[in-house]
């Protein structure tokens, strides 16, 4: 359809043999299919992180701008959503609302900072708010966060029927929003908008020669992705019902790093399969090891020196993560030039 | 008061010990290097096993784990730090992220998760205004001092601190020269990583070893780093003891609030001060 002349400047739509609607019922029929090998309610928090994952590569993968502090938002929506239930109403929308507004509106703020520096004054510059803002949860507001205990909050139903707190509702609601934001994403990154938003990560200082204020893109983008972290966060909420400072920890951005790079930042499929596998690392292998340590009779080292490992294999053999080497088997068997 | 002040002056001399080495890094590779608190915390382990071994003498044992550390600072720079030499900025990050993680993993095997406490091992305190202050602490702030002015006499007199200097500056000017850039790197590379041995295993007698100790002085060395500007040599001594300070009066009005308000600096001065470039 539209010609394909290197793997990082595909065309403005996107080169999907399926169309959008397909690439979205393959996805349910992958997570309906997951969600029957593993535990429905463990699915539902896999899903959440990807959705935050998603996120995050709208902001690095797509735009290239590596920050340390993106639980800030994904905190912010929690807490927003989580306040609102016991301050405010039971209403779980209008929880979200409040989280995902009050999140935005802090995005649009300190985006006219962070959005200014770039490399490594961008990446730290986010650490040190996520670092304020994880203390401002703990110490100052602990009158209404309850600081480290915590803050337990129920929600209503959602339309009156939906129940977040059966696993199989919590499931579908989580999948939906999962599928809505991957639609989302896709329409975005697919647009003009996208195409300008990568081009701010291949080369900014020619896309500002183009005539275009880099600036103001970069700040949409960094709501846009901010806003969908709290939308995770929020989510996360609901289906929990517990919020404690752990949720906007600066120690949580590494997770979220490292998801996007084991799948391959840039490309949503990336962002799905890192989330994923990263989880299943994280969840199963602190209970498989004691048992293989067992059965060796060794001491085997905890899950963290396995994931050390796997960073720096990723950073020398496969910089592209699993989609990226995938994607380049797939191209070296076809003849080249055709569309991937 | 004058405890706070001594107190202040102290955590800066140790932020200063460890932020030398990733200022330098920074400076001349452009590479946020978090192995940097893998080698510090290493080495404080390390100092603790050979107090048991050599019948607690804090010198001997300093001196070997010093020592013990250099291969493995060297062997970090040689086969993480060398390869992502001129690569982007993310990826050093993460490989160096993940050799933190290999060694905070290590440390949990050999040495288990519980903090292991040092005694003080001078012990004794000087009256001072009707205070008592631990010789200890003043020790450490004078060779904090002394090692600043050894480092500023390296760097103006010794080849090899000029050849840095200039590769601060401009280290494809200095390749043009002829120089292998590498090599002075690489020695620089081991002294920093032997200063935050050091200083780790200074500081290891006022706080507690635990796994996680590299983590946490990673982020207060960033702090350090940016403040001072970002491979600047005088301004990493001033910066840390500045932030010190701000961590121990901030720590006496409202101890929570010690290690963010850290961080509030640093956001402000990045705010007012925007690096020009990575």
């Amino acid at each position: 359809m539209n010609p394909s002349d290197g793997s990082n400047c595909r065309g403005i739509r996107p080169a999907s043999p399926w169309g959008l609607g397909g690439e979205l019922a393959l996805i349910a029929a992958a997570l309906t299919l997951l969600s029957l090998v593993i535990k429905v309610h463990w699915m539902t928090d896999f899903m959440i992180f990807i959705i935050f994952v998603l996120s995050f590569d709208l902001l690095y993968g797509y735009m290239g701008h590596l920050s340390f502090g993106h639980m800030l938002y994904f905190g912010t929506g929690a807490y927003g959503t989580a306040l609102w239930l016991v301050y405010g109403g039971k209403d779980p929308l209008a929880a979200l609302a409040v989280g995902l507004m009050a999140a935005a509106g802090l995005a649009a703020v300190l985006g006219m900072i962070v959005m200014r520096t770039h490399g490594a004054s961008f990446a730290l510059i986010n650490m040190a708010f996520n670092e304020i803002g994880h203390f401002m949860v703990q110490s100052p507001l602990a009158g209404v966060t309850h600081g480290e205990d915590g803050l337990s909050c129920s929600a209503g139903k959602l339309f009156g029927v939906i129940n977040f707190y059966k696993d199989e509702w919590a499931f579908a609601v989580t999948a939906a929003t999962l599928l809505a934001v991957f639609a989302l994403l896709r329409v975005l990154t697919g647009s003009p908008y996208g195409l300008l938003v990568r081009s701010i990560k291949e080369n900014e200082k020619r896309v500002k020669f183009l005539g275009f204020s880099t600036l103001r893109y970069k700040w949409a983008t960094f709501i846009i992705a901010s806003t969908v972290a709290a939308l995770a966060g929020g989510m996360f909420t609901l289906v929990q019902g517990f919020v404690s400072p752990r949720v906007i920890s600066p120690f949580g951005n590494v997770d979220v790093i490292f998801a996007v790079l084991i799948g391959g930042a840039g490309g949503l499929y990336g962002a799905l399969i890192g989330g994923m596998v990263f989880m299943l690392i994280k969840n199963f292998l602190p209970v498989m090891i004691p048992e293989l340590s067992k059965l060796l009779n060794v001491k085997l080292p905890q899950w963290e020196m396995w994931l050390g490992i796997v960073l720096l294999i990723i950073v020398f053999s496969v910089r592209k993560g699993i989609v990226g080497a995938i994607r380049a088997q797939w191209q070296a068997r076809r003849p080249s030039g055709s569309p991937a | 008061m004058i405890q706070t002040i001594v107190y202040g002056f102290t955590i800066g001399a140790i932020l200063y010990f460890f932020s030398i080495g990733l200022a330098l890094t920074f400076g001349t590779m452009h590479i946020i290097n978090f192995a940097h608190g893998m080698v510090y915390a290493l080495g404080v382990y390390l100092f603790i096993s050979f107090l048991k071994a050599f019948g607690n003498s804090f010198l001997v044992s300093l001196v070997a784990s010093v020592v013990c550390m250099l291969p493995v600072a060297y062997i970090v720079e040689r086969f993480v730090i060398r390869r992502l030499y001129g690569e982007s900025l993310d990826y050093a990050i993460i490989a160096t992220y993940g050799v933190l993680l290999i060694g905070t993993d290590l440390i949990k095997l050999v040495w288990g998760t519980t903090p292991h406490p040092v005694n003080d091992p001078i012990g004794l305190s000087v009256p001072l205004a009707g205070l008592d202050l631990p010789v200890y602490r003043i020790l450490i702030v004078v060779s904090a001092v002394l090692l600043f002015l050894a480092l500023r006499l390296f760097f103006k007199r010794s080849i090899i601190g000029q050849i840095v200097i200039a590769s601060l500056e401009d280290s494809d000017g200095v390749r043009c020269l002829g120089l292998d850039v590498n090599r002075y790197f690489s020695i620089i590379f081991v002294l920093g990583s032997a200063l935050a041995v050091l200083g780790g295993i200074l500081y290891a007698p006022i706080s507690t070893a635990e796994p996680y100790m590299g983590f946490h002085i990673l982020l207060l060395a960033f702090a350090v780093v940016i403040v001072g500007g970002m491979g600047n040599i005088n301004g990493t001594f001033a910066a840390a003891m500045v932030l010190g300070m701000v961590m121990a009066v901030t720590g006496r009005l409202w101890s929570q609030a010690a290690t963010t308000m850290v961080f509030i600096v640093m956001a402000l001065v990045l705010i007012f001060r925007p690096m020009e470039s990575d």
